[in-house]
């Protein structure tokens, strides 16, 4: 691989979680930060990964991060690309808009700091990716698809606020009466805002099916894994074939479901409806898989997320794996990390790391503390 | 928070109400207002007062005016044939600062937001079909903001004013003047392809 790779050379979190003052310097390669549980191990990482979504990686609120008495939780780092380095602050406010800047300019929207850092994370809460609801799922293309392209950040924003606008709409219609001209409208940016989504989805899971399949085979599992993309509103499954057709789709299925919708006061087409169903061995992954099965598809997915970002955007992001080897057998564990790639890679451990692990550097995280070990 | 004595508590209470104030912002407005002298806190106080009582809406463009019709409305000078419109007041002011514009506006006073409770009938745009058929108006332009909510404003004006026969324009969203292509983000950029123009 000849992609380069971002890196965080230094990081300073303030009044962040359990953190009063830290500050840490880091290399390249794998830091291992080891500790016993409830002592910050992982918000060291939230706050590193902080950036790179403008949000908690733990799918938190911000006020949540924001240490406990003090009124804002600021997160400082130098990221380096090459012989680039670019400093990045943010300012997190538990009520009230964040403060963020790079290289000293003020930053007023998210898509200003695309590009700047991308991280993968594995966490053991992954096999919820496989097990759970549709949600989880969604979210994992949309992840990935705003590190693709800022044209995805801006796609995914619009269509949720036009989702909310449209919900308030068809709520109120049920007291107020139906104003069908305004339907009309927010219609026709559900379709355009909707449709950015389902074709950039379409196009990445294409992409995802390859490297997660070697990914699987590497795991020792069987690589007979299929991806569908099933929108209910459009009918079923869609392929990439059906690319030039989306828009098309949702316009009939908000005219098919028109009725339903004003019913039960909800949008009903849409990609927030929509399902990724993951088949191994012509058998359902979510109900049918072993749970050893699901615990290999769900480092599939993560790892095959990782390879297709690093392929086009030509820029290997961050791996950061939180506590993954206290759930994972010594076999898998193994093999996950002969696969991990080259690159910076923070890993956290109450214990000891699996043999075969060779880390760079090792950090104490203790009392809301980082020493070297 | 806690609860000040009566009238410091009222008056931190209608601060708070103010559009960008929060609890503490209104708290800090409050004692400095109350450290003022006498004088300066009633100058304050008059120039509210005194502003209420002598501007209104313009009853042709609802614009902020003095009297019965905005300046732009009373400005002969300007062509009735173009109408611009926008959401608010302040939108004008930076409309008129490019001096590109000589017709007059039309201020909706708002924007479509079912999530606020905002329909088109909250908005002036019954108004704006009156005055439509009243002046001769040839051209509308839709200048209001490039986001969901004046998006959809737009597009509803526009389905509902092309019928009528009349030129409907959006103004274009793109590029900033004095910047580099390589530095421009991509969505804003790629909205400046689709709206190209023939040169």
């Amino acid at each position: 691989m000849t992609a380069q790779a971002a890196r965080v050379a230094r990081l300073a979190l303030t009044d962040f979680r359990c953190f009063t003052n830290v500050e840490v310097e880091l290399g390249e390669g794998l830091t291992v930060l080891r500790g016993p549980n409830g002592q910050g191990k992982t918000s060291l990482l939230e706050g590193l990964a902080w950036p790179a979504r403008a949000r908690s990686i733990r799918g938190v609120p911000d006020a949540a991060l924001v240490r406990a008495g003090a009124d804002a939780a600021v997160v400082r780092c130098e990221i380096r690309e090459g012989t680039r380095t670019q400093s990045f602050a943010a300012e997190i406010h538990a009520t009230g808009r964040n403060r963020l800047q790079l290289n000293g300019n003020a930053i007023t929207r998210h898509r200003d700091l695309f590009g700047v850092l991308r991280v993968t994370v594995f966490t053991p809460d992954d096999l919820e990716l496989v097990k759970a609801g549709p949600a989880l799922r969604r979210e994992y293309l949309d992840e990935l698809l705003e590190m693709l392209a800022p044209r995805y950040v801006a796609a995914t924003s619009d269509f949720d606020r036009v989702l909310r606008q449209r919900n308030a709409l068809l709520k109120s219609a049920a007291r107020e009466g139906l104003d069908t001209t305004t339907l009309a409208v927010f219609d026709e940016q559900l379709v355009s805002a909707g449709g950015e989504v389902v074709r950039g989805r379409l196009q990445l899971l294409t992409r995802l099916v390859e490297p997660a399949r070697d990914a699987m085979r590497a795991l020792g599992e069987g690589d007979d894994i299929a991806f569908a993309y099933v929108a209910e509103w459009g009918g079923g499954e869609l392929v990439l074939d059906d690319l030039d057709s989306v828009e098309d789709r949702l316009r009939e299925g908000l005219e098919t479901l028109r009725r339903r919708e004003l019913e039960r006061q909800m949008t009903l087409v849409g990609p927030h409806r929509d399902e990724l169903r993951m088949r191994l061995s012509g058998l359902e992954a979510r109900t049918q898989a072993s749970q050893g099965e699901q615990r290999s598809l769900a480092l599939a997915l993560r790892l095959a997320g990782h390879s297709v970002v690093t392929e086009l955007t030509d820029s290997a992001p961050v791996l950061l794996l939180d506590d993954v080897f206290s759930e994972l057998d010594a076999r898998r564990s193994a093999v996950l990390v002969g696969l991990l790639p080259s690159g910076q890679t923070l890993l956290t451990t109450a214990t000891a790391v699996p043999s075969g692990v060779q880390p760079a550097c090792e950090l104490l995280v203790q009392d809301a503390k980082v020493g070297v070990a | 928070m806690g609860v000040y004595e009566g009238p410091v508590q009222v008056l931190i209470d209608e601060l708070g109400r103010l559009p960008g104030v929060g609890p503490k912002s209104a708290q800090r407005i409050a004692f400095h207002l109350l450290k003022l002298p006498t004088e300066d806190a009633r100058r304050l106080a008059d120039s509210i007062i005194d502003a209420k009582a002598r501007v209104s809406w313009c009853t042709r463009c609802f614009n902020i005016a003095e009297g019965d019709l905005c300046s732009y409305c009373r400005d002969e000078r300007r062509d009735g044939a173009v109408v611009c419109v926008v959401e608010e007041p302040r939108d004008i002011v930076a409309v008129e600062r490019t001096a590109e514009f000589r017709g007059r506006y039309h201020v909706l006073q708002g924007a479509i937001s079912p999530i606020e409770g905002i329909g088109p009938e909250h908005l002036r745009v019954r108004e704006l079909l009156v005055r439509i058929g009243a002046e001769s108006v040839e051209e509308v332009i839709l200048a209001t903001n490039p986001n969901i909510e004046g998006e959809a404003t737009a597009m509803y004006l526009a389905n509902l004013i092309k019928p009528l026969g009349l030129k409907v324009t959006r103004i274009a969203s793109g590029l900033p003047v004095g910047g580099d292509l390589e530095y421009a983000d991509e969505v804003t950029l790629g909205r400046a392809l689709e709206g190209r123009r023939e040169v």
